[in-house]
């Protein structure tokens, strides 16, 4: 315990801290220019200058850490005028724009320059001029207003890791840009406009139209991007929203943002969303109103249900729906049309993944704090790279190497280059063989105490392992570099691994997963599983499957089947339904129907044209959606749906955190009247005389979730106002685990090593379907890319800016060549954003067995250079 | 143009690296071989630089905009740097800067038509007893006058 005086007031301090933290902690107020919670220390604008007894300078209260029996005093007429006469400094050369500068009204610069009193000049000099810099689409610097404090180079460097903008030049003439001078090259993560403390770096997003001042409110909500589940917050005026801002200190993210959740927003104003109902007429989708289509809906899947069954009804529950949503409309089908075929994106690996460990370690397995990552020893990434697909847990990846953990990459991650210890640079496809090589490594040189579960560790004595010569062979990666990051890893006493669909979208997942198991055991360490979508885990958690039912209890659990019949009032079919692909498969066979919510199977799905050819067999199709999206264009039934910043709701992120989403807009300012997907849902359930699917507003589901799934008893909305709530939540966890399966033998691989390939890749600009709406996230990048390394492209034969050909099985694109460093050679990486030339259009697939989830196959792959016409 | 160093310069820079404990403290002498390489650090030099240290390109273009000694501009294949200070001026430097001038083209901060010379004024060279003088590239020269300062630069081509 230290104790010190602050003007005069006796203040306890526990640990070690900062002058200006003791004080902030006990409302004592120091302005700063330079210092930011997020960054590393300064002490460079001096502003924070206090006086301390018995020392003859004044001293930066950002820097100096408080000693037992200090007194400071932090307004004394000594130090007023050393921060007006820094201030004036300041001012020698910062334009006074503040009338024309977007900044205006939360500067802290004009803050001070108000508590200090208007500085008059005294310089007959010049100020120094700047040209404004507009070249890029999204980032306009105005460095005559820049004050040096270098919040943005230390953002981008010590936190987000990018190294993209740095100061240049010296003395009066240090401004700050990017390498180019122009436009930036980098992540696009906002997060150094974010921390800027002046109007030196803005978004043209919303420039000249933003005053803080003016807004109608700021609401907090969670980002509707991916499965991290950023805190941010929406500034909004009338009907729009005019700008997302972080919450630092708040948020499993700490304020950090990315360049999809900090810019993306603009989809939800965008004059391409669904206005009303449409419905087919002699083939053509025509609007309706509400009645006459959610009339139709209810009688038509009521008329299929007593032809065929209820199981001739499949549904597709939506990634980017609340919980609240996908309870809904799984009991919507379950209970009222006595289907079971639902299923959902997380059948493409999540789902696999999270059931093979919890299989070993129990349910919950992944549930574990993101922040904990750069606290870990030691970070194993598997088959991933979490700075492209979740971007903000990426940044806890380069916060733990930045505090010179250990960082061990297993296949490609390019995002992590200059933030990892050791690579293990494995094929594609041949990542797991590269584990087993890990594995061999630890046991081998591992002290193993004796355990907590004998079982466990006898059956991982029981592997059959390659030798690391073998591994090399198989996977290119040799054996000295195993060696290297087995012996970095095994002395870490705390870990993390994080690993993503890949291991487990292959036909060798239970290979994958138990190897990565035993390394986890072997080095007690946390799990990360990446998830692409913001309420994946939800998905799973509110019985979004075929054979589970809300709190992940099986479907085949018949206590608890009857339990949820008692609550739903409908008989349950006790058969588990059809997987994801499987609906498609026999589509116009044993499934006449479709229920899709708020997803894109026509898109994202492999084996695109089989999936488009599905849906045109249904008799009936019903989507809700936001934006006429592929699979919306097919429909029967096409049903707007509100968009994630209009509705009321909670989603769960990977860490296993149910989160609030509040509402920030009533309607959007084009949009004439979506529904909620669950008040559709409740719309037709009523018109088809369903039980209990009647609800007045979003919480009434939450409660029903909170009576009804063991693993969510009793939560409230009042028990996720601060950052949510962990796994798991107020309930009970569903005892089981402790199964390992013995080893499936290693599988020689298809593919030879040198081979061209073309790789799937996660595009950290855009989501897929949502951010082509984005007029921001097109900015940043406007289409389709093939992104190889000089090497690869050397080989094809294509020029820099050259445009590729690349051609399959399943179809072909042109897509404009993207020549990068880094990238592995023989690998052109494709994402799946844009129309028709998203990638998955490329693949076909296989089903794994086990858990029918859809392996992506490559067959006739021809790569070359294309000199047409792109039509 | 080339973006790539030729091997002398590499095993020039491979012997660097071994000198300092970090690519970052190895930036400043990695500039200079890129200077002498590339004639001047433009973004491709800077590049290289970058690549060689496996350092952020933009952690190599702040350390090298700090120093104005480094070439940022394209020079020419000769640079000249001519000394005015009081003692040179007075013994004729402005002549000497005139007939540069008028004989190959090159004003000061300039380059020559024929990029052969670049040509900076400089802040005493420590040559005051024997002025006017100069440095070209790395050779001084004193004791110039307008006849001399020609027989001198037809040596460097």
């Amino acid at each position: 315990m230290i104790s010190i005086t602050i003007n005069g007031k006796k203040i306890n301090i526990e640990g070690p801290s900062t002058i200006l933290e003791a004080a902030k902690k006990n409302g004592i107020d120091i302005p700063v220019l330079c210092h930011h919670p997020a960054l590393e220390l300064w002490g460079g604008c001096r502003m924070c200058l206090v006086e301390i007894e018995k020392m003859p300078r004044l001293q930066t209260s950002c820097t100096v850490p408080v000693a037992d029996g200090m007194t400071v005093y932090t307004e004394t007429p000594r130090v007023v005028a050393a921060r007006k006469a820094m201030l004036e400094f300041l001012l020698i050369n910062h334009p006074l724009q503040c009338p024309t500068c977007d900044k205006a009204g939360e500067c802290a610069l004009q803050d001070l320059t108000v508590r200090y009193g208007a500085v008059a000049g005294r310089f007959e000099e010049g100020k120094r001029t700047f040209p404004e810099n507009v070249d890029d689409p999204i980032v306009v610097r105005n460095m005559e207003r820049c004050i040096m404090c270098t919040r943005c180079v230390r953002m981008c460097d010590g936190v987000q890791g990018a190294f993209a903008i740095g100061v240049v030049g010296r003395g009066a003439r240090s401004h700050v840009e990017p390498f180019s001078g122009g436009r930036y090259n980098c992540e696009y993560c906002g997060n150094c406009l974010n921390v800027c403390p002046v109007g030196a770096i803005m978004s043209r997003l919303h420039r000249y139209t933003y005053r803080p001042w003016q807004m109608d409110k700021t609401v907090r909500t969670i980002c509707p991007f991916c499965g991290v589940g950023c805190t941010l917050s929406l500034e909004i005026r009338g009907d729009a929203i005019q700008k997302v801002s972080p919450a630092f200190g708040t948020g499993v993210n700490n304020g950090l943002l990315c360049g999809r959740g900090m810019f993306g927003y603009g989809y939800v104003g965008s004059p391409e969303r669904l206005k009303t109902p449409l419905l087919r007429k002699n083939g053509k989708l025509e609007p309706a109103s509400w009645d006459e289509a959610l009339a139709l809906a209810a009688s038509r899947l009521l008329e299929i249900k007593n032809r065929y069954g209820g199981q001739a009804i499949g549904g597709i529950a939506g990634s980017r729906c609340t919980n609240e949503e996908n309870y809904a409309f799984q009991k919507f089908l379950r209970a009222g049309f006595g289907s079971n075929n639902i299923d959902s994106v997380a059948r493409l690996g999540l789902l696999h993944a999270q059931n093979l460990l919890e299989g070993v370690f129990g349910q919950g397995a992944a549930a574990n704090v993101i922040q904990g990552i750069p606290r870990s020893d030691a970070v194993l990434i598997a088959a991933c790279d979490p700075t492209r697909t979740n971007p903000v847990m990426g940044l806890q990846v380069r916060a733990a190497a930045k505090a010179g953990k250990k960082v061990v990459t297993i296949g490609h991650a390019q995002g992590l280059n200059r933030h990892r210890t050791h690579s293990l640079p494995a094929a594609f496809g041949t990542e797991g063989i590269a584990l087993a090589g890990l594995l061999r490594e630890l046991l081998r040189t591992k002290k193993f105490l004796p355990g907590e579960n004998p079982e466990l560790e006898a059956a991982i004595r029981g592997f059959e392992l390659p030798e690391l010569e073998e591994v090399e062979m198989l996977t290119g990666v040799p054996p000295a570099v195993i060696t290297g990051a087995a012996s970095a890893l095994k002395d870490a006493a705390t870990s993390s691994i994080i690993a993503g669909r890949e291991l487990a979208a292959s036909m060798d997942a239970r290979r994958n997963f138990m190897l990565l198991a035993a390394i986890g055991y072997i080095l007690n360490s946390r799990f990360f599983l990446i998830s692409e979508n913001p309420n994946e885990q939800g998905l799973i958690d509110m019985g979004c499957a075929p054979d589970i039912l809300p709190g992940g209890r099986p479907l085949t659990l018949q206590t608890f089947r009857e339990r949820c019949e008692q609550e739903w009032g409908g008989k349950l079919n006790p058969e588990p339904g059809l997987t994801l692909m499987e609906m498609f498969e026999q589509a116009g066979d044993t499934v006449r129907a479709m229920y899709i919510m708020g997803e894109n199977p026509a898109f994202n799905l492999p084996g695109r044209k089989k999936v488009k050819e599905a849906l045109g067999k249904l008799d009936f199709l019903v989507v809700q959606d936001i934006f006429m999206t592929e699979t919306a264009s097919l429909a029967d039934i096409v049903l707007p749906s509100k968009a994630w910043s209009e509705k009321e709701g909670t989603y769960t992120n990977l860490e296993k955190r149910v989160q609030r989403l509040r509402k920030a807009l009533e309607k959007d300012k084009n949009q004439e009247s979506g529904m909620e997907d669950w008040r559709i849902l409740a719309g037709i359930g009523k018109r088809a005389g369903l039980n209990n699917m009647s609800y007045a507003a979003s919480s009434d589901i939450i409660g029903e979730i909170a009576r009804v799934s063991p693993l969510h008893t009793g939560l409230g909305l009042e028990d996720l106002e601060e950052d949510g709530m962990m796994w798991p939540y107020k309930g009970k966890p569903l005892r089981m685990g402790g199964r390992v399966p013995p080893l499936p033998s290693l599988r020689a691989m298809a593919s030879s090593l040198d081979a061209a390939r073309v790789v799937l890749e996660k595009t950290l600009f855009h989501s897929g379907t949502l951010s082509r709406h984005s007029g921001a996230l097109l900015d940043i990048m406007s289409g389709p890319e093939a992104r190889m390394s000089p090497e690869t492209a050397g080989q094809l034969g294509i020029p820099e800016g050259g445009k590729v050909k690349i051609s399959t099985a399943d179809g072909e694109m042109v897509l404009k060549a993207q020549i990068e460093k880094g990238l592995p050679a023989g690998a052109v990486f494709a994402g799946n954003n844009f129309g028709e030339a998203g990638s998955l259009g490329l693949f076909g697939y296989h089903l794994e067995p086990e858990s029918k989830t859809p392996v992506l196959t490559v067959s006739d792959l021809k790569i070359a250079l294309f000199e047409g016409h792109i039509p | 143009m080339k973006n790539s160093f030729g091997p002398g310069a590499l095993a020039l820079l491979n012997e660097i690296k071994t000198k300092y404990p970090t690519g970052r403290a190895a930036i400043m002498p990695a500039l200079y071989v890129a200077q002498e390489e590339f004639g001047w650090l433009m973004p491709e030099a800077l590049e290289a630089v970058a690549d060689c240290l496996e350092l952020p390109e933009m952690t190599v273009r702040s350390t090298a905009t700090f120093y104005s000694m480094y070439r940022h501009r394209k020079a020419g294949r000769n640079v000249i740097r001519i000394c005015t200070n009081v003692s040179c001026m007075v013994l004729g430097a402005r002549t000497l800067k005139g007939v540069l001038e008028g004989l190959y083209g090159v004003a000061p901060g300039g380059v020559s038509p024929d990029g052969r010379f670049s040509l900076e004024i400089a802040d005493c060279i420590g040559a005051c007893g024997s002025g006017p003088a100069m440095l070209v590239n790395d050779d001084l020269h004193t004791g110039l006058d307008a006849k001399k300062i020609i027989e001198v630069l037809e040596n460097y081509k």
